[in-house]
């Protein structure tokens, strides 16, 4: 059987899923040429279409309101692996660090790691400038480590 | 939409229709399956059945 070949859609940022989706139903009109879509989150405004024939991208995303173009040179299943497994909010977070809160109504604050939920994807943290320790939890993605722990 | 916890599938329901486990309303990255049997991208994620799955499941 032919090898099938990974290729990238630009499409409207914010539509990644609705491209993902046409092609969907585009791929059991056209006998299935289209074998998968991948549409990771950290990458906005593209997404991976895998398929056999670059010409039959194209032709069907003339016809997609939000698929603007296919890049020419397909890219190999090691490039984009990565996307497949995303790494966990909390797998560089230690308790006893250092982190300043990104977004919330914290944004900005600075606070100390006191605990860390793996299977959550959370932290518990106590705000550095708070008179009194409240503890806090957030998630992973609202922190940013700024010291590894409070002593180094 | 929610993810099953164990098998990454989409769907509706707060159970898996397919194995049972609870699902999440919490999920990241998008990936449409259709001939996983062709699919590279299947086999790294171990899917035999075409559907909707996520990425990452909270």
């Amino acid at each position: 059987m032919m090898e099938t070949k990974i290729f990238v859609v630009k499409t409207q940022v914010g539509q990644e899923e609705n491209v993902a989706n046409m092609f969907e139903k585009a791929a059991k009109r056209i006998d299935n040429k289209i074998v998968a879509v991948l549409a990771p989150k950290e990458l906005r405004g593209y997404i991976f279409v895998e398929g056999y024939d670059i010409d039959v991208i194209k032709k069907l995303i003339r016809h997609m309101k939000y698929a603007k173009d296919v890049l020419e040179k397909d890219v190999k299943i090691e490039e984009i692996e990565h996307f497949l497994f995303p790494p966990s909010a909390v797998a560089n977070i230690e308790e006893g660090m250092i982190v300043e809160l990104v977004s919330g109504p914290f944004k900005g604050e600075k606070a100390k790691v006191t605990r860390i939920d793996d299977a959550k994807e959370e932290i518990t943290v106590e705000l550095l400038d708070s008179m009194v320790p409240i503890p806090i939890t957030v998630r992973g993605e609202q922190v940013r480590v700024l010291k590894k722990k409070e002593d180094e | 939409m929610r993810a099953c916890r164990r098998c990454h599938i989409l769907t509706d329901k707060t159970t898996c229709p397919y194995c049972g486990e609870p699902t999440s309303e919490h999920w990241q990255g998008y990936l449409v399956v259709v001939k996983p049997e062709e699919s590279i991208i299947a086999e790294k994620m171990k899917i035999k059945m075409p559907g909707k799955y996520a990425l990452k499941v909270r």
